[in-house]
């Protein structure tokens, strides 16, 4: 058995309200431990983030959030038609053994995807970024 | 979220609770920064309250990591749950904010 939510988003930050609550609904629905619903929460607001930050020039645009629970994964899907970005090619590895002074600021949303996530797969479809993640329930 | 501090000897403690995410990132970095004086040379983080963090939270603490050591203070964190110590961890911030078990133990290591 599984369950489906369908959320369209615009790319304002308050819009990250908005999928909170849908998690924590789901979350107290199913009794998800809390590392779980951290988890999925901590992906939504990184990858939703870089799109309303980076996926676009100017203005306010609308993108596709699915969220799948199922019997031993949740699965997230993004659907923009923002710039083409393929985090698997895209992203330079973030600094992480540095010295505070020397650290950059920021970097770090899209490595906290790649690490918290079981299974990442993208594809450029009729001007679309499709990035799909998967996250285990149980460790 | 909100931000408590205070003072234990020589040392600062501040106490964030609730959550930290990109909608009230710079109200924590505010409410932090209006808690820390130039005087002060020993902060404790101290994170048992603290339900969630994202990458926006981690950068406010790493401009006030970056501050502190600008004016020679020394800063730690304590008692995280098992989920913002990951979030650390994957950071690389364990290496450069020593994680503690408990207040006591961070206040004891700062000295």
């Amino acid at each position: 058995m599984s369950s489906r939510i369908d959320l369209k988003v615009e790319t304002r930050h308050e819009e990250l309200q908005r999928i909170f609550a849908t998690v924590e609904e789901l979350a107290e629905e199913e009794d998800w431990p809390p590392a779980l619903t951290f988890k999925t929460n901590l992906v939504l607001e990184e990858f939703g983030l870089n799109i309303m930050n980076y996926g676009y020039d100017e203005g306010i645009h609308t993108f596709d959030v699915s969220l799948t629970s199922g019997a031993d994964t949740i699965t997230i899907e993004f659907v923009d038609d923002g710039r083409p970005f393929n985090p698997l090619e895209d992203v330079k590895a973030p600094v992480l053994d540095s010295e505070i002074q020397d650290r950059p600021i920021g970097g770090l949303g899209i490595h906290f995807v790649m690490e918290l996530t079981d299974d990442f797969q993208y594809r450029r479809e009729n001007s679309r970024n499709h990035s799909i993640m998967t996250i285990r329930k149980s460790d | 979220m909100n931000v408590e501090s205070r003072r234990e000897g020589t040392n600062l403690v501040l106490k964030a609770d609730g959550r930290v995410d990109g909608t009230n990132a710079s109200e924590f970095q505010d409410a932090m920064k209006s808690e820390i004086n130039e005087s002060d040379r020993a902060v404790v983080l101290d994170l048992e309250d603290l339900t969630y963090i994202s990458s926006a939270g981690l950068r406010v603490v790493l401009l006030i990591a970056k501050d502190l050591q600008r004016q020679g203070a020394k800063m730690a964190a304590c008692s995280l749950s098992d989920p913002v110590r990951e979030v650390f961890v994957i950071s690389g911030f364990d290496k450069i904010i020593p994680i503690h078990d408990s207040q006591d133990s961070a206040i004891g290591a700062l000295g």
